[in-house]
């Protein structure tokens, strides 16, 4: 495996992104695997964010500490992050007159690090531009010290300003020409190799995890969406939002997130298939719905985006924290269903899955994912559309049908797997009442303790059955192995990436997390020399989950819990030893 | 006004009729509230399965196993949003949400705020009695001064909301009171709220012959009258207000206030515009090989 990366550093509202993304982009079209990723505050403009990208010569999802070349758009960057660049590495600025202080001129000397300046306030005011024109200069400065062609990048200006009409097209081309300009004169020699090209992955997407998310949701059938802004939910109702003249998809931003799950709640209930999506505070006000949920047996889909911390915690950051609150959060006992995405391929793949469980089991299904995912840029090979089927389970809506039922099939408690019949609102045929009390069968408030039995006893029969249905956790690489990681989520990307081509070592990976299916990691840890476990958080959630199931515990566990991803370079050492 | 009963091919009450018993108060208004939505289903010739019945939380939620139809009996203070979001699930459905003043005055306030603003297309009928009923007798935001209540034996320190000053301050466009003691009063309001185009919203005034003994069967019987009859014209936005808020000496019912002008939530969705089909017909795997170009 051979990699590179390069990262970009400013405040925010500088425009870093827009330079990884157009040279992600680029680099994507000409068959280089990337990973793009972003960290940023909590606040609109001035905080110190970041854009990086990682190009392999093989599929990539994880990012390095250091980096091939650091990109400051402020002085901030050059203060904090040059500790970041590696040896021979290369640091292109903007600040003028910069003084580097006696130490930090040291590192740069000792890493040999080729410092350039770029003048771009000099730029800037020869064509009596905006600063924000000026990143379109640094990315071609960027394109050219990866040795790329500048037209290539002109043809990707024009198509990205192609609404805006050929004056601003033609600013674009003037600045990638003095980004030219300055590559050739004042850093001819400096050159960072670009891992060689797979000609076949020409055509991939570059996605985020919130893109592919959405576009799974549309691929599934859901109809409507009602979310409430929280990050790193929010980028899902803004890709779900901003298509919805395409999709035709019904659309509410809401005034809470309570008020986000009893839409969807109500809109499930009526028969169609709907979403929300929140974060850890939004989580804890919707649980209230999943309970109902789960006692009216109303099938629901929500999304927990995970950050970092208690409270407002990290909020711009990444964390796993949340998942045993995914579990156990909300009162009562009922059946639910709780699984993970952790990169584009399972955002899309997944849907599907989310709402056909949901159904199946008319239950509700909690998928979680995280910042790093949410936000994370993945190149991905276009979906297959075919794949994908739909099930609805015990679903009645055939008129002979729905001309047999009693209303208390709805839930009758003798009902095989517990899963009984349900049928929509306005359909013709006997009614019932989705009732939060406890209830009999046609959903009459019954509080006998007879019956209160039989109907925990019918919903909570529903797990053994769902489990019994749910795949295994997938294993990567062999079954053999002497050491076995197991975790889930985002870290995945990391793992994998860290294994490959490494003898001994297999990852199982976790995609469905409550109900636990455990069968298959004790018969691997049972070979297993050695078991690692990995996850983002204090705690260690999943690995207590286990412990809770199975009695079984880990030789050695990896937690982190600083709000920033595993990266690539930090977890190789720690699992390959 | 006659009800259509058994054998005439049409919906009738007799549908509508759930075996479980009553288990209210004897006086409770909730009695009549149900007699006259019943009555305004089948005059509208409403089946029971052609209808949504949302129930918040309360003495009113028990009404959820005492009539037919689909219902749902929901969460405290969360009745709004659920049916709402039903509705917009699939509009052709009338949807009915109810509530109690707790519920709608206090845990879930806010739902009542943004309802009426997004204005969906439902009918939200408020059973007002000026109390928590269900939980024995708490006051409530709408309890009226100087009343000792279970838990605040000398009556609230706060102050109490002025329910029409609230409700009118968020632009609605269909505002109707009524009280549980009359039903034909009631049937009418509500026919007109479910035939509403946007958010309609009816409060009606209910005995509580248990805990609240301010605003009594009797004392509602003395104070109540149909503005509608009295020649108010519900266009009449100026006129709705005054005779809605102000309510020192007696207490106008009816609807007070209608305008069936201005688009309701839905219809002013884009993406909706010119879909015949609702959302619920639509579930099916959806090719999104359109979506997946901007990426490439």
């Amino acid at each position: 495996m051979s990699r590179i990366s390069f990262k970009v550093t400013g405040a925010q509202g500088q425009g870093i992104n827009s330079v990884g993304e157009m040279v992600a982009k680029g680099l994507k079209r000409a068959g280089h695997h990337v990973f793009g990723y972003r960290e940023y505050n909590s606040v609109i403009k001035g905080g110190h964010s970041s854009y990086q990208l990682d190009i392999c010569d093989c599929h990539i999802e994880s990012s390095e500490t250091k980096v091939d070349m650091l990109v400051c758009l402020n002085y901030i960057g050059l203060k904090r992050d040059l500790g970041s660049i590696k040896k021979d590495g290369v640091l292109l600025h903007l600040i003028p007159d910069w003084k580097f202080s006696a130490e930090d001129q040291k590192l740069l000397d000792d890493n040999n690090v080729n410092v350039l300046y770029l003048p771009m306030e000099k730029i800037l005011k020869e064509h009596g531009s905006r600063p924000i024109v000026g990143n379109m200069c640094v990315t071609a400065v960027v394109w050219g010290l990866l040795g790329r062609n500048y037209d290539t990048l002109k043809d990707m200006a024009a198509e990205q300003f192609a609404h805006k009409g050929e004056k601003v097209i033609k600013l674009n081309h003037d600045f990638i020409d003095e980004g030219k300009k300055f590559k050739e004169e004042s850093a001819s020699e400096v050159v960072i190799d670009v891992p060689a090209a797979d000609s076949s992955r020409t055509d991939d997407l570059l996605v985020t995890g919130s893109e592919a998310m959405g576009m799974g949701m549309v691929h599934a059938g859901c109809r409507m969406y009602c979310g409430y802004p929280m990050t790193p939910s929010s980028p899902l109702l803004k890709y779900i939002a901003d298509n919805q003249n395409e999709t035709k998809m019904v659309v509410k931003q809401a005034e809470d997130e309570i008020t986000a799950m009893q839409m969807v709640s109500g809109a499930m209930w009526m028969g169609t298939r709907a979403a929300t999506a929140t974060s850890g505070g939004g989580y804890d006000l919707m649980s209230e719905t999943l309970s109902l949920n789960g006692i009216i047996e109303n099938p629901s889909v929500m999304v927990l985006a995970m950050r970092q911390g208690p409270s407002t915690g990290l909020p711009t950051w990444s964390g796993q924290g949340d998942m045993l609150l995914s579990i156990f959060g909300s009162h009562g006992e009922y059946p639910r269903l709780v699984m993970s995405v952790s990169d584009a391929q399972d955002s899309f793949d997944l849907m599907p899955e989310a709402f056909n469980y949901a159904e199946e089991y008319q239950l509700p299904v909690t998928i979680l994912t995280d910042k790093h995912i949410a936000e994370g840029l993945y190149m991905q090979p276009q979906y297959d559309l075919k794949k994908a089927k739909i099930r609805r389970g015990n679903l009645v809506t055939d008129q002979k049908e729905l001309d047999k039922l009693v209303s208390a099939d709805r839930y009758n408690p003798s009902a095989k797997d517990g899963v009984s019949p349900r049928w929509l609102p306005g359909s013709k045929a006997v009614t019932y009442c989705a009732q939060g009390d406890e209830h009999d069968g046609e959903g009459n408030v019954e509080e006998g303790g007879e019956n209160a039995v039989q109907q925990m006893d019918k919903r909570m029969k529903k797990v053994e059955a769902m489990k019994a249905a749910l795949p295994d956790p997938e294993l990567f690489g062999d079954e053999n192995a002497e050491t076995l990681i197991v975790s889930w989520g985002s870290n995945k990307g990391c793992i994998l990436d860290a294994i490959k081509n490494q003898k001994g070592i297999a990852y199982l990976h976790y995609s469905y997390l409550w109900p636990l299916k455990t069968e298959k990691l004790e018969a691997l840890a049972a070979k297993a020399k050695k078991t690692i476990f990995v996850e983002a958080s204090y705690q260690g959630h999943l690995a207590k989950l286990i412990k809770m199931e199975t009695g079984l515990s880990f030789d050695h566990q990896i937690l982190k819990y600083d709000g920033r991803p595993f990266f690539f370079d930090e977890l190789l050492p720690q699992l390959v030893s | 006004m006659s009800i259509p009963l058994e054998k005439s091919g049409k919906p009738n009450v007799h549908d509508y009729f759930c075996k479980t018993e009553c288990t209210w108060c004897d006086g409770c208004g909730d009695y009549g509230i149900m007699a006259a939505t019943k009555r305004a289903l089948v005059e509208l010739e409403i089946a029971p399965h052609e209808v949504a019945l949302c129930f918040d939380i309360g003495c009113h939620g028990n009404t959820s196993d005492k009539m037919l139809g689909y219902r749902v009996h929901g969460l405290h203070g969360r009745i709004l949003p659920f049916a709402s979001g039903a509705k917009l699930a699939n509009p052709n459905m009338p949807v009915l949400a109810f509530g109690g003043d707790g519920a709608s005055f206090s845990e879930g306030v806010n739902h009542l705020v943004h309802s009426i603003r997004s204005h969906y297309p439902i009918t939200f009928v408020l059973h007002n009695n000026a109390n928590y009923g269900l939980t024995t007798g708490q006051a409530s935001s709408l309890t009226w001064q100087d009343q000792p209540m279970n838990t605040s034996p000398n009556g609230i320190p706060e102050d109490t909301i002025r329910p029409m000053d609230f409700i009118f301050s968020l632009q609605p466009t269909f505002v109707a009171r009524t009280w549980s003691g009359d039903i034909p009063q009631m049937t009418r309001v509500l026919k007109a709220a479910i035939q509403h185009r946007g958010f309609a919203f009816v409060d009606i005034l209910q005995a509580c012959p248990t805990y609240n003994k301010f605003a009594t069967h009797e004392w509602l019987l003395e104070k109540c009258y149909d503005a509608n009859a009295d020649g108010h014209d519900p266009s009449d936005l100026v006129a709705a207000k005054k005779i809605a808020c102000d309510t020192s000496e007696k207490v106008s019912c009816g609807i007070l206030y209608q305008n069936e002008d201005r688009p309701h939530f839905y219809e002013k969705l884009v993406p909706r515009q010119g879909v015949k089909t609702t959302a619920v017909e639509e579930v099916e795997i959806t090719d999104v090989s359109g979506l997946m170009k901007e990426f490439v």
